[in-house]
Parts: structure tokens; C-alpha cells; sequence
């Protein structure tokens, strides 16, 4: 067995040398720690007031280091929602394609190893890399945190913000997954990277925008009753949950605020007695858990798209 | 007419051998005062002033001493600033003194003489006691009864008369019962003695405060105020009613529990009486969160004695909507006389089973995936 997958680690592990010397990796992860150490700043400069709000998320001061700022600079949760996806996309896009018109693919099938392997050690390398970045930015910000508010994490904290950059992981690994699946569907990089970049702006930009233009053709009259508004907001916001950006979204919410105790429409009937707590995790990831099934599902599906379509892939040497 | 003027010169001879007579005869001491019979009430001092006159050709010198004073009666006898027994006369001179008599508190009615003598001079002066007279204290209260519950303080508004010549230091003692508490208070502050300057009254209050598990009934508390010569006793009436009162809790006293959305819980209730009286028919209610059902096991108490707990269950279902979270749940058991809620901090649990079907999925996914690794991988 291990005289079999050792190959398999040799691939990746040239696959994650070749990602930290190409240049594309680099600037984005440089850009990314960039802008979170700027939301790191804002978030620690703002953390004063954030607290003297008076929420029951007070007591999980050092969550407010993920979500806290001050309107000016977004917080960290939000740039890795809005700049993982490109990461994600730089890190697949060119994966196959390039390396088919180097030459080099079949060269490499021409080893004996399985034909997956190549696929799967792409995969797991960039995701390798991707981990790296996620969780070495999350743990200098609670470095820094640390440092600077003096009070450590709880173990529930602690335990919220691993889910949390677990999570991130897998919704830009989402968004390897389809720059995979591109680059083994189209022959030019270039192309493959359109595509991918297109998908991403169409889910996080003109997706809402639809959705708004649905949603006021859709809008019941200012006369309807209570339940016909209700029953369109809950409409309207699972049309919104197709999109990728929205399920990362309530799952980074609900993961970094603890008092997050539903998400969507709440009637009265609901609210009626409860009093503002925090949930626990186990609760929280209860709360999400459609969510968190989505976004893995299609993660997974689209590995599996990108999978079947490599293994029927002919290749052809030069 | 002639008559008539005989008269007048007879009685003028008379009259001038008379006065010659009484020269001849008055070359002796005189005492004088103008008060010699006054009326006075019981405790009253007298102040007489009395003149020695000197009608001799020579320098007299009398013991002054006053007999036939009553037992008890107090009296001195002071010239100028010195108590004195001899005072010395100038001839056709006189000197005055003071006699300060004391006429006691405890004293009969009547009428009482006594002489003042000073050599040979007299001077015989009586007293008339107005009014019979006492030695002895009262402790009094208008209003000696009173009726409160277990809870209340029984404030008691006493008269404390020094009816003694002298002031008299009190001290004030309460034979209350066990576990009741008697506070006196003369003059705003707590104390447990009062001065009292004679024949005159100081106000006392007595706060008496029973014990909390304390009985309905009526209870005598013997009061008191001593000193060495007089006492006085008063006995105050406490009538405690019945308090009411009881508790709601749970046997730890635990007020949180959990439960799943749309579940069922059964949560143990406690009810105590802590009260002193008998508390009958308590019904037990809740005030709950919209769709949420809360019956309880029995329905009601039909009587719970003093000092007695009785045990309950309530079935908590929670609402299928509710979300995760706290939910405020207030229970309250009620009676005519008294009522006590408890609130209860319910943390709403999701139901697992969407959570299991979403694993499902997941799992349903990675074994598509197994799957194709199986079919096209290992060719």
C-alpha cells in the first residue's frame, strides 16, 4: 500500500512546491493576509465600542476579532468570504489545461501510477495550500488578538473559530473544485479562468441583483397579510441560498456570533418568551446545518464533475 | 352730744393705756410671715420667709427650730446662703430668714400644723395637703391590644408617670417568649432603662416583633419598668393571625432545564408552605411562550399545613416552531391569599433529525465519489 500511494505523495508534494513558487499563488495569498491584517486592525481599534454595545455576544469577545469593523475596512469573515473564491479559482484554474499543452500530462500518464492520482494530488495540494494560508492567518489573528485585548480565547472560541476556518476551507475549495473542473473542460487557461471568474462574479454580484429584480416583481401588495410576507421572505431568501457566497455567509454568522439563534423570517409566535442567549456550538452548527450540508454537498459534487470528466478525458501526447 | 363725745374720749384712754400696756408688755421677740396657712398639692415645696423682730432694748440670739412637722415632711431652714439654727438681732431690729418646706408626694389629705420657734416666739403655721397624695409609678398604655400577622412588628405607645419626688432611672424588661423580640425606645432611641424626672411622664414605645414561624394566636407580653423603690407592670396584647406564605421551586432548586423543539419534559416542582396558617386549594398556572403546552401533575393541592411541601410535576411540550435558545417559562402557584411564580430558563434544543438526513446526503455524496474512484481510478 504504501509502496502504491507513495507516488501519489510525491505528486503532491511537487504540486504544492510548484503553487508556492507561481507567482499567481503568491500575490493572492499576499494580497489576502494584506487585506485581513487590515480588517485585524480595524477589528482591534473598533473592539472597544463593539463591546460596549451590549449584546449577549459580549461574552465571546474575541469572536468580535473575525466579525468587528468599523464600516470602513470589511472584517475578516468578509474578506475571506468575498476573496477566497478567487484564491480558490487561481489555485484550479490552470491546474490541467497547462499542463496538457506543456506536454507534460501525458508524460505523466505515461508513469505507472493510476490516472486519478494526478487529479487527486492537484486537489489535495491546493487545498493543502489553501489550509496553510486559512489557518495561519486565523491563528495570527488570534495572535495578535492576544496580544493586544490580553484576554485569551474560551475553549468554545477556540473551538467556533477552528469550525469557522474549516468551513472556509471547504467553500474555497468549492471554488477549486469548479476552476478544476474548467481547466479540464476547456483547452486554454485563459478560457478555463473566465469561466471561473465569471461564475464567481455572477454569483456575487449579479446573482443579488436578479434576485432583487425577481424579488420585486415578486413582492406582495403593502394589503397582504402577515403570513403571504412571510411565506415570500422565506421564498426569497432560499432563492438567495442557491448561491454559494450566501450559505458561507449565514455559516460564517452564525459560526462567529453566538446569539445567531435562526436564520431567515422569525413570526412572533417564535420570539414570543425567548430571551437573547448565546447557543451553544453543538446548537449553532444546528442552526446551519442545511446550510453546511449544501455547501459540502456541492463542494463534493463538484469534485465529482470535475473527477468524471478528467477520467473521460483523452489525452494525447504531442 | 355730750354723750357721745364721752364716748369717744373712753375709748381713746382705753385705748392709749392699752397701747402703753402692750409697750410695757411687747419688749420681747416677734416671728413673722405673711403666709401662715397656705394650700398646696402633694410634692409642692413651700418657701416661707419669715422675720425675727427684735423689740427688746438688747442684742438677742434664738435658736430657731421648727416642731410638730409631720414624718416624711422635709424642711431647712437657710439665712442668706448658710442653713442656720441661731440668728443674731439687733436690738429693734429684725432679720429674716427662709424655711423651705417639702410637703412629700405620698401624703394624706388634710390638714397639717407645725410650729416655727425662735427663742421664746411662736409661730404656729398650717398646711393644707389640697389633694391626696402618692409615692408610685404607672406604666400605662391606651391601646394595649393589637393584631398583625407573623410578618408585622407590633408597635405599643406606653405612658412611663414618675409619680416619686426624686427622678428615677427605669430599667424596662419585657418577659416575652422565646424567639420574640422587645425593643423599647424612650425619647427616638433604642434603650433598655428610662430616666424619668419626677411627676413627669416620658413616652415609651415598645416594638414588639414575634418570631417568623409563629403561631396564630393571642400571646401576653408582660412589661415592665423597675427601679430599686417602684415598679410598675403593664401587659400588652400581641394577636398574631395567620401568615400565608410558601415557595416555588424545584428540589435542587434549579431553575433551567433543556428541551428538544415539539418534545415533551417533565420538570419536578416543589411547593412549601412557609407560612404559619394552613394554605388551601392551590392551583398552579403558567404563563408560557406561544405554542407551548404546560399541565401539570396533579392539578391542583387541596391543602398544605404549615411547614408542609407538596410535590408536583409540570409537562413542559415545547412549541415544533421554537428555536434553539432560551425560552422564559414562568410558573406560578396560586392562592386567594398568596401567590409566588418562578421563572424558568428552558434552552430549546433542535431535533436531530434534519441534522441526520443532512449527514445522509453528505455521506450519499463521498460514496458517489467512492464509487467513481472505484469504477474509473483503479483501472
Amino acid at each position: 500500500m504504501n509502496n502504491i500511494s507513495k507516488p501519489f505523495w510525491v505528486i503532491v508534494r511537487k504540486e504544492i512546491s510548484d503553487y508556492m513558487k507561481s507567482w499567481k499563488a503568491v500575490i493572492l495569498i499576499i494580497l489576502i493576509a494584506l487585506t485581513c491584517m487590515g480588517s485585524l486592525y480595524t477589528a482591534l481599534s473598533n473592539i472597544g465600542e463593539a463591546v460596549k454595545q451590549g449584546s449577549t455576544d459580549d461574552n465571546f469577545l474575541f469572536l468580535k476579532l473575525f466579525t468587528a469593523s468599523d464600516g470602513a475596512l470589511p472584517s475578516f469573515a468578509v474578506f475571506i468570504g468575498f476573496l477566497g473564491p478567487l484564491l480558490g479559482i487561481a489555485l484550479g484554474f490552470d491546474a490541467i489545461n497547462t499542463e496538457q499543452n506543456k506536454g507534460t500530462l501525458s508524460r505523466l500518464l505515461s508513469q505507472p501510477i493510476y490516472r486519478d492520482y494526478i487529479l487527486n494530488a492537484k486537489w489535495i495540494a491546493a487545498l493543502f495550500v489553501i489550509g496553510i494560508m486559512l489557518f495561519a492567518l486565523g491563528f495570527l489573528v488570534m495572535g495578535f488578538g492576544l496580544i493586544f485585548i490580553g484576554i485569551p480565547p474560551t475553549a468554545e472560541e477556540f473551538c467556533r473559530i477552528v469550525v469557522f476556518l474549516l468551513l472556509s476551507m471547504v467553500y474555497i475549495a468549492l471554488w477549486l473544485n469548479l476552476a478544476l473542473f474548467f481547466s479540464i473542460k476547456s483547452k486554454q487557461p485563459a478560457t478555463s479562468a473566465l469561466s471561473g471568474i465569471a461564475v464567481w462574479l455572477f454569483f456575487s454580484l449579479f446573482y443579488n441583483i436578479i434576485m432583487n429584480v425577481v424579488g420585486k416583481a415578486l413582492s406582495p401588495s403593502p394589503m397582504a397579510m402577515p403570513d403571504q410576507v412571510v411565506r415570500y421572505q422565506k421564498f426569497m431568501l432560499n432563492l438567495l441560498r442557491f448561491s454559494p457566497g450566501e450559505l458561507f455567509q449565514e455559516i460564517t454568522m452564525t459560526m462567529l456570533m453566538p446569539s445567531v439563534r435562526s436564520l431567515g423570517p422569525l413570526t412572533f409566535e417564535q420570539m414570543d418568551g425567548a430571551i437573547p442567549s448565546p447557543l451553544s456550538l453543538g446548537q449553532s452548527l444546528l442552526v446551519v446545518w442545511p446550510q453546511l450540508t449544501g455547501l459540502i454537498s456541492i463542494t463534493l459534487l463538484f469534485f465529482m464533475f470535475a473527477y468524471i470528466s478528467f477520467m473521460r478525458k483523452e489525452v494525447r501526447s504531442r | 352730744m355730750m354723750k357721745c363725745r364721752l364716748n369717744f374720749w373712753m375709748i381713746f384712754f382705753v385705748g392709749f393705756v392699752g397701747l402703753l400696756h402692750a409697750e410695757e408688755k411687747e419688749k420681747q421677740m416677734l416671728l413673722y410671715t405673711p403666709y401662715t396657712k397656705i394650700s398646696v398639692p402633694p410634692g409642692e415645696t413651700i418657701n416661707y420667709s419669715i422675720d425675727i423682730v427684735n423689740e427688746t432694748e438688747s442684742l438677742k440670739n434664738p435658736d430657731i427650730s421648727v416642731s410638730g412637722i409631720p414624718r416624711g415632711w422635709e424642711w431647712e431652714i437657710k439665712s442668706g446662703s448658710y442653713v442656720v439654727n441661731q440668728l443674731a438681732v439687733m436690738p429693734n431690729d429684725k432679720k429674716s430668714f427662709n424655711l423651705q418646706v417639702t410637703v412629700p408626694l405620698q401624703v394624706n389629705k388634710g390638714n397639717y400644723r407645725f410650729v416655727v420657734r425662735a427663742g421664746e416666739a411662736e409661730l404656729p403655721l398650717s398646711v393644707t395637703v389640697s389633694s391626696q397624695g402618692t409615692f408610685k409609678t404607672e406604666f400605662t398604655t391606651n391601646q394595649p391590644n393589637m393584631q398583625g400577622n407573623a410578618r408585622s412588628n407590633f408597635n405599643f405607645n406606653a405612658n412611663l408617670n414618675n409619680k416619686t419626688a426624686e427622678t428615677q432611672l427605669y430599667a424596662l424588661m419585657a418577659a416575652a417568649p422565646r424567639g420574640w423580640n422587645v425593643i423599647f425606645r424612650a425619647g427616638g432611641k433604642q434603650a433598655t432603662s428610662a430616666q424619668v424626672e419626677p411627676n413627669t411622664t416620658e413616652n415609651i414605645s415598645i416594638e414588639i416583633t414575634p418570631p417568623g414561624n409563629v403561631e396564630a394566636g393571642t400571646y401576653k407580653i408582660p412589661v415592665q419598668a423597675t427601679t430599686g423603690t417602684t415598679s410598675d407592670e403593664l401587659e400588652l396584647e400581641v394577636v398574631v393571625t395567620g401568615s400565608y406564605d410558601m415557595e416555588l421551586t424545584t428540589p435542587r432548586g434549579l431553575l433551567s432545564s433543556d428541551i428538544t423543539a415539539g418534545d415533551t419534559k417533565r420538570i419536578d416542582l416543589v411547593v412549601n408552605n412557609t407560612g404559619s396558617a394552613e394554605l388551601k386549594d392551590i392551583k398552579l398556572s403558567s404563563s408560557k411562550p406561544t405554542g407551548w403546552e404546560v399541565s401539570f401533575e396533579p392539578v391542583s393541592v387541596e391543602a398544605l399545613k404549615a411547614g408542609e411541601t407538596a410535590n408536583i410535576q409540570a409537562v413542559v411540550r415545547a412549541s415544533k416552531k421554537a428555536i434553539p435558545g432560551d425560552y422564559v417559562l414562568n410558573i406560578s402557584a396560586n392562592t386567594p391569599e398568596v401567590n409566588k411564580s418562578a421563572s424558568f430558563r428552558m434552552t430549546v434544543k433542535t431535533p436531530l433529525l434534519w441534522g441526520w438526513i443532512g449527514v445522509v446526503i453528505i455521506l450519499a455524496v463521498a460514496g458517489t465519489i467512492f464509487y467513481l474512484f472505484r469504477k474509473y481510478g483503479r483501472r
